[in-house]
């Protein structure tokens, strides 16, 4: 008990850390907000653009819907892509992880409550972001208030959190086989296909059906796109039970390649730099 | 008739120089074949994905604003096209930071070259390079489906020559914020994502916003008055004030980058 009890100070003094070392970088933190808001604009304003022609329903949402997939793109981004362990990559790289590894913690757990950290700041700085653009915009949105939504929303975005930190890991290990990539394939990944295909740039349900139907056999729109459809109401309830059920299947298998890939890469390395 | 020639000497020297370094930086990135690859195959992906998402957008909603589907697509592409180019030709601003923190600003001030002109263009990125020609090709395909008189196409390059000048002009005041502050990166990020909300025509965005974007950070006569222009919406006048737009920035770039190149310190060095 009292050594679960330790354990537990140990990552909450972690948090704490973490956290105060946000602050560190104001500026940088600023402006990655200021990103942010910028993209959410460019989307709110489309999206006035496209309906400013009469249309009352495209692609399956009115204009309240759209809108609220704006806002609601503002908080699920913060809570699902706010994440410190991309940094993964360049301590392989440059052979910091041999610091990390001499410590009594565990790397994933480490890694995990960092992004937690991080994840609670820019929460914080979403919401107050959400509030003011709706102050500014005053646009209608949709206020979801049916429980089970609710309840199958907070886990879409649990399943979310996992899975991109399970792919933001696995794109952090290459530089153990080929350490001058060092954010090469995170570029590729993270910035690109995630970007794209998680439903941050667009609904994915603008693409044909044939399209938007492979798309959901990958795990990519369970970070943001399924999110944000189970808040919206627009699944029936064998819809959402059928996307938890996708979404922690991803969890599981890219957990275990994950893991496989770790195990692989310490074998590998070689802590150069150090 | 000398003045004249000896403009076209420094012209040729200035040619001569850029070629050179242009060369030194593809020579660069050959030494890292893996990282070229990735990065490439990277922005290929990206343009595909943005250009992808859009074609489905504008064809289920048979485009918006009054702008048919070609319309909406050709904004799209004549904002890719001069981000890339600018991008292609300005890559070496985003080194140009470090150069200030340790003084190796120095050893460019000492050379008998002008500093801005090494800064500025001293390391063109060969990916952009790579990515141009295919982004043309999309642009003149597209184009072509919007049926431009002569003057239309006329104005575009004009109009898109223009742009360039707003670029260049935006990435001068980059590099002078950045002797004065020390802050480059940042500041090269936000004029990035600033340029990218001229993604689509400007007229998207509800006053005051689309006044701001037009005049105060002129991404509006940057990409959306030269795709304009092509098909058609601008006349004579507004491209007569869009170049002296261009022109006086571009002029006003440079006297802040004297007036900042006066405050570098040389810590460091």
């Amino acid at each position: 008990m009292g050594n679960s009890r330790n354990e537990m100070k140990k990552y909450l003094r972690l948090f704490n850390i973490s956290f105060q070392q946000e602050f560190a970088y104001r500026l940088n933190f600023i402006l990655w907000r200021a990103r942010n808001v910028m993209q959410i604009l460019i989307f709110f304003f489309l999206w006035d653009a496209i309906f400013s022609g009469g249309a009352t329903q495209i692609f399956g949402y009115d204009k309240a819907k759209i809108f609220t997939y704006a806002f609601a793109l503002i908080i699920v981004r913060a809570i699902v892509m706010s994440s410190r362990s991309a940094d993964v990559a360049g301590q392989i790289a440059n052979g910091e992880l041999s610091n990390l590894l001499l410590k009594p913690i565990n790397y994933f757990s480490y890694w995990l409550t960092r992004d937690l950290s991080s994840k609670f700041l820019n929460i914080l700085f979403s919401i107050f972001e959400t509030v003011v653009l709706v102050l500014i915009l005053k646009p209608n949105v949709f206020i979801q208030t049916n429980p089970v939504y609710l309840i199958s929303f907070t886990l879409a975005l649990i399943i979310a959190m996992f899975i991109y930190f399970t792919t933001i890991m696995m794109t952090s290990f290459v530089p153990f086989w080929v350490p001058e990539i060092v954010w090469g394939a995170q570029f590729l990944v993270i910035v690109i296909v995630v970007e794209f295909l998680s439903g941050a740039f667009l609904p994915l349900d603008i693409f044909p059906p044939t399209v938007y139907q492979i798309l959901r056999f990958t795990p990519f729109p369970y970070l943001i796109f399924i999110p944000i459809k189970i808040y919206l109401g627009n699944f029936d309830y064998s819809m959402v039970i059928q996307s938890l059920i996708i979404g922690t299947a991803w969890c599981w298998v890219l957990w275990r390649i994950v893991n496989y890939i770790w195990k692989k890469g310490l074998l590998v390395y070689e802590g150069v730099g150090r | 008739m000398r003045e004249l020639e000896g403009n076209m000497k420094q012209l040729l020297y200035y040619t001569k120089i850029w070629s050179m370094m242009a060369k030194n930086a593809f020579l660069n990135w050959s030494t890292n074949r893996n990282v070229l690859l990735v990065f490439l195959f990277g922005k290929l992906i990206r343009y595909a994905f943005s250009f992808g998402f859009l074609y489905f957008l504008v064809r289920g909603t048979n485009g918006f604003l009054g702008y048919s589907q070609n319309q909406v697509l050709f904004f799209t592409i004549t904002f890719v096209l001069l981000d890339t180019v600018a991008q292609f030709f300005f890559r070496n601003v985003y080194s140009f930071r470090p150069m200030v923190i340790s003084g190796d600003f120095d050893l460019v001030l000492v050379k008998p070259l002008n500093a801005l002109f090494r800064i500025l263009l001293g390391g063109p990125d060969p990916i952009d390079l790579i990515t141009i020609p295919p982004i043309i090709f999309v642009a003149i395909w597209i184009g072509a489906l919007l049926h431009p008189t002569f003057f239309q196409v006329l104005s575009y390059i004009i109009l898109l020559l223009n742009g360039f000048l707003i670029a260049a002009a935006f990435h001068i005041f980059v590099l002078g914020f950045g002797i004065i502050t020390l802050e480059v990166d940042h500041m090269i990020m936000v004029y990035r994502d600033l340029t990218s909300m001229a993604r689509f025509p400007v007229d998207i965005y509800k006053q005051p916003l689309r006044w701001i974007l037009t005049f105060a950070i002129p991404i509006g006569i940057m990409f959306t008055v030269p795709a304009k222009a092509f098909e058609g919406y601008i006349g004579p006048l507004a491209i007569i004030f869009s170049v002296v737009f261009g022109i006086v920035l571009l002029f006003f770039s440079l006297k802040f980058w004297n007036f900042a190149l006066k405050k570098y310190t040389s810590a460091s060095s």
